[in-house]
């Protein structure tokens, strides 16, 4: 038993290790699905070409399949004709899944969030958003710091609470 | 071998299901060479990108130049001379946006006011560089690198004035798009030298 002769073993250190390691390799290799909305898809296909290489950060394998994806790039509006759509596939991915809600449109219906009937306001009505990535369209960039963010977020072991935002928030000017 | 019933007839082609009648067998040549020629040239473009420089930008190490005018997060521009931000909180910028994502509020009389209180709401900001075209004072650029955003919550996203004032030297859209050139005017003497004698 000379493994952990210099320190205290405290009665949780081999789970936590494990979970350390579980939550490590999950992060290495981030599995997003190949589902795109609108505009802010073209943003993320430039991110998972050449230039911006999402493989350089274990997120570019791009899966056809939602049994096989662990993170869902809502990146568009989300229309309500898609939204219980969006809800199908979110359930049909393996539990330990990711969301990120990419550009304004995903994130609140960005310029659809006024006067609009047919879109969502805000993808976190839906499914429980892990990162919020603002821009219209973010720039590769921004959506390959949303992608660190949401490694950091893993590392830590932190989860989005299921159900996202209980109501709509109160516009900051008035319609 | 061309004919005018089937002009693709002779040349090589892929198209295995269907087939001329005659000359079955100069097809299937012609068919395994052109295949094979093909493979040979996209593998051969395949084999040149091998030896060029990679384009790939090592992001979180390094940046991309972005382009001058480039969209990012709002900023309030300072004046130099007083050290107080330009806005005078006349709310041209909060009536221009389209998804109306501004809220400020105002203090003082005439010269003297300025915004107490601004906010920009990043949840629905469409990045359509509206509120800076339409400013009177240039109070308010886009024209920054802040593009790095990304938050676990949404209020994160909600930049108020200690936020947007925190970066205090960006170009507004006055500020000429290069320095001016003082390279020409010796080159035009020189021309002018050369010239004649030549």
């Amino acid at each position: 038993m000379g493994l952990f002769d210099n320190q205290q073993i405290e009665p949780g250190v081999v789970t936590t290790t494990v979970e350390w390691l579980f939550n490590w390799s999950r992060k290495s290799s981030l599995w997003p699905m190949t589902f795109g909305l609108a505009c802010c898809a073209i943003e993320m296909m430039a991110t998972g070409a050449s230039r911006f290489d999402l493989d350089r950060l274990g997120a570019g394998v791009f899966r056809p399949s939602p049994r096989q994806s662990d993170v869902m790039i809502v990146a568009g509006t989300v229309t309500e004709k898609m939204a219980p759509r969006i809800k199908t596939l979110y359930e049909q991915m393996p539990d330990p899944k990711w969301v990120i809600a990419m550009g304004a449109c995903a994130i609140s219906g960005g310029p659809f969030y006024y006067d609009a009937y047919h879109v969502v306001k805000g993808v976190d009505l839906l499914v429980p958003v892990d990162v919020y990535v603002p821009g219209c369209p973010p720039t590769p960039e921004a959506l390959i710091y949303g992608i660190l963010t949401l490694q950091e977020q893993i590392t830590r072991g932190e989860r989005a609470k299921p159900g996202g935002r209980p109501t709509l928030p109160t516009p900051l000017v008035a319609a | 071998m061309a004919s005018a019933r089937n002009p693709a007839a002779g040349r090589p082609c892929l198209r295995l299901w269907w087939r001329p009648k005659g000359d079955t067998m100069g097809r299937y040549f012609s068919d395994l060479f052109g295949g094979s020629a093909s493979i040979l040239r996209s593998m051969w473009v395949t084999l040149r990108y091998l030896f060029t420089p990679a384009i790939t930008v090592q992001y979180p190490d390094e940046q991309r130049p972005q382009p001058l005018r480039a969209l990012n997060r709002h900023v309030l521009t300072i004046e130099e001379s007083t050290g107080q931000i330009k806005c005078t909180a006349c709310e041209a910028c909060a009536r221009i946006c389209p998804t109306r994502c501004i809220e400020l509020t105002g203090a003082g009389k005439g010269k003297a006011r300025r915004a107490s209180a601004f906010t920009i709401d990043h949840n629905l900001c469409m990045y359509c560089n509206l509120c800076v075209e339409v400013c009177p004072f240039d109070a308010i650029t886009m024209w920054t690198r802040i593009g790095e955003l990304s938050t676990a919550a949404r209020s994160g996203l909600v930049y108020d004035l200690k936020i947007m004032t925190a970066d205090r030297f960006y170009p507004t859209p006055m500020t000429p798009e290069r320095p001016p050139a003082s390279e020409p005017e010796p080159e035009k003497v020189e021309a002018g030298a050369t010239v004649p004698s030549s």
